[in-house]
C-alpha cells in the first residue's frame, strides 16, 4: 500500500512542467479538454493549470455526474420523495441540486423523508430495516457508479427485498463525447481522459476519438502529477505527429477494463434510446435504465412522475461550462448569485462541478481581478 | 450535507465519479465483503464481487461502497 506522497512530489512536478514547456510550439495555441469532474478538482485544488505554459488551456467536460442531471429529473425525483411512505435515497450533492421548484433538501424540510447514503447498499440496508415502507435510491453516476446499483439490485433480488426501488439516472460517458465533438462550438486538440470510469469500461471504448475525429486520449489518475504527466503525454503525442490512445493511469485501468462489472450491468440495465443533459440537449443512447428483468424495481414504473421537461433558469449557464464553451468566471452569475452556498446552476453544487472547484480553490478571486 | 467522510471541498467517497484506494483489513468470502480502511483509519465495509479473490493488505479502488479495481500501486490517501 502506497501513500499520497510520491504523486505530489514538488521536483517530478516540476520537471514535468519543463517537459511540457519543450513540446510547445510558442505560437501554436492548445485546448485540452478533462472529461472528468474529478480532474477539475485535481487541477485546481492543485494549480496544475499555474504550472502550464500560457498557450496550454485546459477546459472542462461534461464528467461530473451531478452537474449534468436536467432539472426535470430533479422534479420527478422530488415527486416520488413526496409520495406517501416513501424514503427516498440519494448521494449527498444529489440533495442540493436544484428543481423547478426547490431542491431534495428542501423538500426534506418541508416534511418528505429524504435521505443522504453513501451507497446503493445502504439505501437496501435501509429497505430491510423499513419492510413496511418504500425505499427509492436516486441512482446517478457515470459507468463508476452503475456496477455498484447494478450489484445491489441484484442482491435485493437475491434476497428477496421488495420494498426496494430504484429511480435510473445513470449516463454513460462516450454519446456526450462524441457530441461534443461533432458540435461547431469547440474547437479541440486533446482530451485527458476519465480514470475511473475507465477501470470499468477499460481505455479501448475512446479508439474512435483518435480514428473518427483525430484528437490524441490520455487516460489519467487524480493526482497531481498523473494530470501533469497526462499534459505532457498529449503533447508528446502532438509533436511527434501521432494521434492514439494511451493510458497514463495503468497502475489502476486494464486496457479492456472491468469484465465482471461490464457483465453486471449488461444484466441489470438497458440503453434509453435518448437522454437529457443539462446545457447538452438531449442525446442518444446515453443513459441506462432498469432492463425489463427488474422491472419491479424500477421506481419510474411504480411512481407516476411528471416527466416534464424544465428549461434552465435564464441566468445560469452551465451548459456553455459543461461544453468547455466558457470559463467559470465568464459566467454572468458566478460567485455573486450563484455560489456554493447558493447555487443556481448544476456546476456549483459539486465540488466536482467547474464552477464549485474555481471558486473553493481561489480562482474566484484571480480571475474577477484579471476581468 | 457532510457525512462522516465528506469534506465540505474535497466532497465525499459517493458525491463524485471518482473512486478512492482503501486496504484490506478483512475479508468474507462467502457474504463477498471487504473491511477496509482509508488513510486516515476509517472503517467501511465493501462489496468485492467484482475484483474477487481479494487479500488482506492490498488497496482496492472503491466507489460507492463497491471496489471496482485491485490497485497494487495506488495511494491510499
Amino acid at each position: 500500500v502506497k501513500y499520497v506522497d510520491e504523486f505530489r512530489d514538488p521536483q517530478l512536478g516540476r520537471a514535468l512542467a519543463a517537459e511540457v514547456l519543450s513540446l510547445v510550439e510558442p505560437d501554436r495555441h492548445y485546448k485540452l479538454m478533462e472529461v472528468c469532474g474529478g480532474h477539475t478538482h485535481s487541477i485546481y485544488k492543485f494549480g496544475i493549470d499555474d504550472l502550464l505554459p500560457e498557450n496550454v488551456e485546459l477546459v472542462h467536460g461534461p464528467g461530473c455526474p451531478v452537474c449534468v442531471i436536467p432539472m426535470g429529473r430533479v422534479d420527478d425525483g422530488i415527486a416520488i420523495a413526496h409520495q406517501p411512505g416513501v424514503i427516498f435515497t440519494c448521494f449527498g450533492d444529489m440533495l442540493r441540486i436544484p428543481g423547478s421548484d426547490g431542491s431534495l433538501l428542501e423538500a426534506k424540510a418541508a416534511g418528505a423523508d429524504v435521505r443522504m447514503v453513501y451507497s446503493p447498499l445502504d439505501a437496501l440496508r435501509i429497505a430491510k430495516q423499513n419492510p413496511d415502507r418504500d425505499v427509492v435510491f436516486f441512482a446517478i453516476g457515470f459507468e463508476t457508479t452503475a456496477p455498484s446499483t447494478a450489484l445491489t439490485l441484484l442482491r435485493a433480488r437475491a434476497e428477496g427485498v421488495r420494498n426496494f426501488f430504484c429511480m435510473c439516472n445513470h449516463v454513460t460517458i462516450v454519446p456526450p463525447l462524441r457530441a461534443l465533438l461533432d458540435s461547431p462550438d469547440l474547437r479541440l486538440d486533446g482530451f485527458i481522459g476519465p480514470g475511473h470510469v475507465s477501470t470499468v469500461v477499460g481505455a479501448r471504448p475512446f479508439e474512435f476519438i483518435p480514428a473518427d475525429y483525430g484528437k490524441p486520449l490520455v487516460v489519467a489518475g487524480f493526482e497531481p502529477l498523473d494530470v501533469l504527466q497526462a499534459v505532457q503525454m498529449i503533447l508528446r503525442q502532438l509533436a511527434e505527429g501521432r494521434c492514439e490512445v494511451e493510458n497514463q493511469y495503468t497502475r489502476v485501468v486494464p486496457y479492456e477494463g472491468n469484465t465482471r462489472a461490464l457483465q453486471v450491468m449488461a444484466e441489470v440495465f438497458a440503453l434509453r434510446p435518448h437522454f437529457e443533459w443539462r446545457g447538452l440537449g438531449f442525446i442518444s443512447q446515453s443513459a441506462l435504465r432498469l432492463s425489463d428483468a427488474f422491472a419491479d424495481f424500477d421506481a419510474e414504473l411504480r411512481y407516476s412522475v411528471p416527466g416534464v421537461r424544465v428549461a434552465d433558469p435564464k441566468a445560469c449557464q452551465c451548459g456553455e461550462v459543461l461544453k468547455g464553451v466558457i470559463k467559470p468566471f465568464e459566467c454572468k452569475v458566478f460567485g455573486t448569485a450563484c455560489t456554493p452556498e447558493r447555487p443556481i446552476g448544476t456546476c456549483m453544487v459539486s465540488p466536482e462541478g467547474a464552477c464549485a472547484a474555481y471558486y473553493n480553490y481561489g480562482r474566484f478571486a484571480r480571475e474577477r481581478t484579471l476581468v | 450535507v457532510t457525512g462522516e467522510h465528506c469534506h465540505p471541498t474535497d466532497g465525499c467517497i459517493t458525491c463524485g465519479d471518482e473512486a478512492v484506494a482503501l486496504a484490506v483489513l478483512a475479508v468474507d468470502e462467502e457474504r463477498g465483503l471487504a473491511l477496509c480502511s482509508d488513510g486516515e483509519g476509517r472503517h467501511t465495509t465493501v462489496e468485492i464481487a467484482l475484483v474477487a479473490p481479494v487479500r488482506c493488505g492490498e488497496a482496492l479502488l472503491v466507489h460507492a461502497g463497491t471496489a471496482i479495481a485491485h490497485a497494487p500501486g495506488e495511494a491510499v490517501a
